[in-house]
């Protein structure tokens, strides 16, 4: 039987535990279920994998948690606060909340909208109230963390995959956020690429910052995760617990669709 | 309870081998390009120009070092001279340092003049040719053509010369734009028009615009080849064509709509709440206000002795 994670609803840690979701329910137009009464806590400085097969509502659940869509039902809390659509019409919370939550989107090419990359780079920053010599530093600094220094003045199209990757998460670095989501960090992306990746995300949480994303990629997960939280194809939480222990649960990664019969998994079955 | 992987049940049609070719060996007919080919010809020639302005606005020429903002004020400038001149000594000499300009910025003249001309005969010479005529313009004929009660009718002196000046202001207004283009990076010029007056936020939509039709390119140019790689024979141009290509739209609009969806979430969850802020430009140099000083002094001195000659 997996862990079945915790639904008392109680009183969160405001310390340890940043967001904190009750019994979320989401439908598109109403119709189509992508959630349905999930409960999830994300702690301080964590790295937390939602796993789940194509369709879960892992994706879903990374936009209620940057505010970007609104549950049907159920509460959505950030940093103590309630996260609802009237919530972020205040101009000061929605400052505070965009900028402690960044979020890598699966798609790059709906992310890098500017006609460059430093522009791009600046949008977030400029958005937030940095003025043109403080977003254009940050911008800089990005530049050479990332290593794209020359891709500045390129335009987003004549980039590559993974350059327009790199830029992506450039972006959402350059807002310095707290809590990071990624959504899908390392599909479709080459294996040099992903493994530059993968390292980043290990370094950002090496640097306090707490991260969340979505994943069905099995292979990085204990370099990725302290923690997973399992989606099951009937949108529900089916399983929470650290990587190990649910790379070793067979039938419950069968039951979800992350493996077939004939995957072998990177930590064999207890 | 597992669900084990199904056997699939593969038809037999799937597993047979069909010869693709005729047993005989023979050589089929060629035939003309397709829609189908052209779209995807055309999607990869504007790529290709837009490549190539690229590649020209980064060379090291005369153009190329003067700040975008300058440059599109001094450049429309000079449109506005060739607007203003009555004479086609003068346009020429204003179209000479067109040329003159082009040259010292690192561009190719032959595709520069050939670029122009292209499109001067198409959009103005046509339209002209009934000015020339007497029938509209009266005065001097230098052609007849025909007769009408007994008068020649046909070219006159007067038209052709009108004709010639509106075909040389359009050559070289059509000139200097070009020059601004292919000296100008595309998201320069695009900033430049803020030192215009253009408001921010339409100078932010033309960017968001020209960076997804790219994308949008890239989508049509993989449905029209999805669609060659299974054609076999000649593209018809018939009614099942037809539904093609107004699929291909409908699905072209429905994947822009997902795509605004999701850029507007992108922007929002950086903080966008429908006032975007954007980089500001670096200041102009001491280079720059004398490359718009002389720029100036030359239009305002052929204006002037353009009336000087002309009396």
């Amino acid at each position: 039987m997996p862990d079945e994670i915790e639904q008392d609803p109680g009183a969160p840690d405001t310390v340890t535990t940043l967001l904190t979701c009750r019994d979320l329910h989401y439908a598109y137009l109403d119709r189509f279920l992508a959630l349905d009464g999930v409960s999830i806590d994300v702690r301080r400085g964590e790295k937390l994998a939602l796993l789940g097969a194509n369709g879960c509502g892992k994706s879903t659940l990374l936009k209620i948690l940057d505010g970007l869509i609104f549950a049907d039902r159920g509460s959505y809390t950030a940093f103590g606060a309630e996260v609802t659509e009237d919530a972020l019409e205040d101009e000061q919370m929605n400052t505070g909340f965009r900028s402690r939550i960044g979020f890598v989107f699966q798609n790059s090419d709906a992310q890098v909208f500017s006609p460059t990359v430093r522009e791009e780079l600046a949008f977030g920053p400029l958005q937030l109230g940095l003025n043109r010599d403080e977003a254009a530093a940050r911008v800089d600094d990005v530049l050479n963390l990332l290593e794209i220094t020359e891709l500045a003045e390129r335009a987003p199209f004549q980039l590559s995959g993974g350059q327009r990757k790199r830029v992506a998460i450039g972006t959402v670095l350059a807002m310095n956020p707290e809590v990071l989501l990624f959504d899908e960090p390392t599909a479709n992306l080459d294996p040099r690429t992903a493994e530059w990746l993968t390292t980043l995300i290990e370094e950002l949480a090496a640097a306090d910052k707490t991260i969340v994303h979505a994943t069905h990629d099995l292979d990085s997960l204990d370099r990725l995760a302290d923690r997973g939280i399992v989606f099951g194809e009937d949108h529900r939480v089916a399983g929470e617990g650290p990587p190990a222990r649910l790379l070793a649960d067979r039938d419950l990664l069968l039951r979800v669709n992350l493996i077939h019969a004939r995957s072998r998994l990177p930590v064999s079955s207890a | 309870m597992v669900a084990a992987s199904k056997q699939l049940q593969t038809p037999d049609w799937l597993l047979r081998r069909d010869a693709a070719l005729c047993p005989c060996g023979c050589v089929g007919k060629r035939r003309k390009q397709s829609f189908v080919q052209k779209t995807l010809d055309g999607g990869a020639d504007l790529l290709r120009q837009v490549m190539f302005s690229d590649d020209t606005a980064a060379r090291r020429g005369l153009l190329q070092r003067v700040d975008a903002r300058v440059k599109l004020v001094g450049l429309l400038g000079l449109v506005v001279v060739a607007a203003l001149l009555k004479t086609i000594p003068a346009l020429l000499v204003l179209y000479a340092a067109t040329l003159a300009l082009a040259v010292s910025s690192a561009l190719p003249l032959g595709f520069f003049v050939k670029r122009v001309w292209l499109f001067v005969p198409i959009f103005t010479g046509i339209v002209l040719i009934p000015a020339t005529l007497s029938v509209v313009t009266s005065g001097d004929i230098v052609l007849t053509l025909w007769y009408w009660n007994g008068q020649p009718e046909g070219f006159t002196r007067q038209g052709l010369l009108a004709a010639a000046l509106v075909v040389c202001r359009v050559a070289t207004s059509i000139s200097l734009v070009v020059l601004l283009t292919l000296t100008t990076a595309w998201n320069r010029l695009l900033a430049s028009l803020r030192a215009l007056g253009v408001p921010r936020m339409f100078v932010l939509i033309i960017g968001m615009a020209y960076r997804y039709l790219f994308l949008l390119l890239g989508s049509i140019t993989d449905m029209y080849e999805a669609r060659r790689a299974r054609t076999v024979g000649a593209e018809r141009h018939d009614k099942e064509a037809r539904r093609f290509v107004f699929a291909t739209a409908g699905s072209l609009i429905g994947k822009s709509l997902v795509m605004s969806e999701e850029v507007h979430q992108a922007m929002t969850s950086r903080g966008y709440r429908g006032n975007a802020r954007t980089l500001a430009q670096a200041h102009p140099r001491a280079s720059d206000a004398a490359f718009l000083l002389v720029v100036a002094a030359f239009g305002v001195a052929l204006i002037i002795a353009e009336r000087l000659v002309a009396g």
